[in-house]
């Protein structure tokens, strides 16, 4: 039962949201829909990480015919996370959004995008989570659009053309799995691949499709175009949003399918998959070194990062996949925080330019002091959760002797660290230029009173990275069980199909 | 009859490819309905084609034999498919007529705006 809640209550909100759309305390019933979320999901890997894995058969169909919800300790990690990011953007929004927007169901599409992620995050049927997949992309389609200012606009045609892309070659390659196997459930496509030995190669257009699929949609090199060309016109807490939950799923995706199908023809998927990772970290953050604009910069940096978590896949050791999990747990949280801060800069100053931007470590320190901590985690410094993850990724990679791999990953976390500290400098340290420089909106001095909402979202993500790098032995614990169910598909496909 | 549909199929992606790389937003769009119809059939065909009579087991049958029935289930994957389809077509066509309505343009080229700043 626990295992559907995380996707009903969603669906519950955005039914009851219809009803108080215009009353003043809406924001406040989301803040607390979302925190009820968030002690569902502690529920949940409380439950899983006594048990190792649970799940539902929706209608007690028995397992290959019916619908599988299934969570295990990789899953269920991610559903947390997923509900921490997007508590923290639902109490951000309180005072960041406009009322406009918040009266024309803001609030009810997040809750969507927030159910076609746990619902990604939870499905054992590959036509499932094609369904989950369109949920998300459907709220996120609106979303990106909400509220029509020219640039969303144009934003949301390119990000709608290119995910919908992406679906149609994902969908593609489950009809022609299903025409080659004949099932849908992921524990039982598993345990006929395994029959087969070695794979046949009429199996190999369904992966290829699928794989593509899931690289558009994590933002993967080649296939990351939509992403820097439409995640900075939205508001910003739509970005921080975003940026936390959406391509993170399709990174999910994409390990689930990965130790559950394609591994069994290594040969040829791990040198594919390392070689998308290794391009992916180098040309995102080359990229996102010549931009000059806050969320600019952070967008280039979400394909980078997206870049170490299928290296550590691509490792397919327990160390690599360990550090894979930790890594993505650690990047939603602190790139939706580095959005956040953004958000705010963008309301203090009108712009992100950030050449016309500086002194904003004097006017406001507690917000500088926030961007800091996620910024340098991001760039991997000790002692915050960045630098366990790449650690972990990096050790990894050494043990596995994937050597020179290991040493492109620490080579980019330099250039990772230049573009935090080019933000740094530019937006926060510097003197504000002179007349010279784009107009800047007039200071007004604002009362804390006014933003109260977002610094305490803003702070306790920031406290969590702080945490999670400080007190890292107990999730790295639990990342390490969690990699051990992964890279042994038979207990997945036991447990699913003989409920052991 | 599979080698036709499966023409067909290939047919519609080249159409939905080439309505893809148009300018025109419209035909941009255009180009994405092919393409989704184009998906759809891959199902279908991939499922299996036979000719035979409706998938359903009958009350005197004892169970169902596979020389009488096609497989119903790629034919539910498409519905939900179409059914999907149809709220993505009702979303971008609005989309469109917004689009248009604040720019006045058609152009795909218009769009470099967000790409620059």
């Amino acid at each position: 039962m626990i295992t559907a809640l995380p996707v009903f209550l969603p669906l519950a909100f955005m039914i009851f949201a219809l009803l108080f759309r215009h009353y003043h305390g809406r924001e406040y019933i989301a803040v607390a829909a979302s925190g009820l979320n968030v002690l569902l999901s502690v529920f949940l890997v409380f439950k899983v990480h006594q048990t190792g894995m649970i799940s539902i058969q929706m209608g007690d169909w028995p397992a290959p015919y019916g619908i599988t919800l299934i969570a295990d300790r990789f899953s269920a990690l991610m559903v947390l996370v997923a509900s921490i990011v997007f508590m923290a953007a639902m109490a951000y929004s309180v005072h960041s959004l406009d009322t406009r927007r918040k009266s024309f169901g803001f609030y009810m599409f997040s809750f969507g995008i927030l159910m076609g992620v746990n619902g990604s995050f939870l499905a054992g049927d590959i036509f499932n989570l094609y369904v989950w997949f369109e949920v998300m992309l459907m709220a996120s389609f609106i979303l990106m659009s909400h509220g029509g200012d020219r640039n969303q606009l144009e934003g949301s045609i390119k990000y709608l053309i290119l995910n919908l892309i992406s679906s149609f070659l994902f969908v593609a390659g489950i009809g022609l799995l299903y025409g080659k196997l004949g099932t849908l459930n992921m524990a039982d496509i598993a345990q006929k691949l395994m029959n087969f030995g070695t794979l046949p190669s009429e199996l190999n257009p369904a992966f290829i499709l699928i794989f593509v699929g899931f690289a558009i949609k994590g933002a993967l090199v080649p296939f990351f175009f939509w992403l820097p060309a439409s995640y900075h016109t939205p508001p910003p807490v739509v970005t921080a949003l975003f940026a936390g939950l959406l391509t993170k799923v399709g990174i999910y995706s994409l390990i689930r399918f990965y130790t559950l199908f394609f591994h069994q023809n290594a040969e040829f998927w791990q040198p594919l998959v390392l070689l998308v990772a290794v391009l992916s970290m180098v040309i995102g953050v080359i990229t996102a070194t010549s931009q000059f604009e806050f969320r600019k910069v952070l967008s280039f940096h979400i394909i980078s990062q997206v870049g170490y978590v299928v290296m550590g896949l691509g490792f397919f050791t327990v160390a690599g996949l360990t550090g894979a999990i930790f890594f993505l747990a650690h990047n939603m949280i602190s790139k939706t925080n580095a959005f956040l801060v953004a958000g705010y800069v963008h309301r203090q100053k009108g712009t992100l330019d950030l050449k016309t931007l500086g002194d904003f470590y004097k006017q406001h320190p507690l917000w500088a002091i926030f961007f800091f901590i996620s910024a340098f985690s991001l760039a991997g410094l000790p002692p915050l959760s960045g630098f366990i993850g790449k650690y972990l990724l990096i050790k990894a990679g050494i043990e596995a002797e994937y050597t020179a791999i290991a040493l492109v990953a620490l080579f980019v976390g330099f250039f990772t660290l230049f573009s935090m500290v080019k933000i740094w400098m530019e937006v926060f340290w510097k003197k504000t230029p002179g007349k010279e420089g784009a107009p800047i909106k007039e200071e007004k001095s604002e009362d804390p009173e006014n933003v109260r909402w977002m610094t305490w979202a803003s702070g306790v993500m920031a406290l969590i990275i702080v945490l999670a790098g400080v007190f890292a032995t107990p999730v790295v614990d639990y990342c390490t069980q969690a990699a051990e169910t992964l890279t042994n598909p038979e207990e997945y496909i036991n447990f699913v199909l003989k409920g052991q | 009859m599979e080698l036709i549909i499966a023409i067909f199929i290939g047919l519609l992606y080249a159409c939905g490819v080439y309505l893809l790389l148009r300018r025109s937003i419209v035909k941009l769009i255009l180009g994405v309905f092919v393409i989704g119809n184009a998906t759809n059939l891959i199902i279908f065909l991939s499922g299996g084609i036979t000719r035979s009579g409706v998938s359903f087991i009958g009350p005197e049958a004892e169970k169902a034999s596979l020389e009488t029935m096609t497989d119903p289930l790629p034919q539910a994957l498409i519905l939900t498919a179409i059914v999907i389809g149809l709220g993505i077509a009702a979303y971008i066509l609005a989309l469109k007529y917004k689009y248009f309505e604040t720019t006045g343009t058609h152009d795909l080229d218009q769009l470099s705006k967000t790409d620059q700043k």
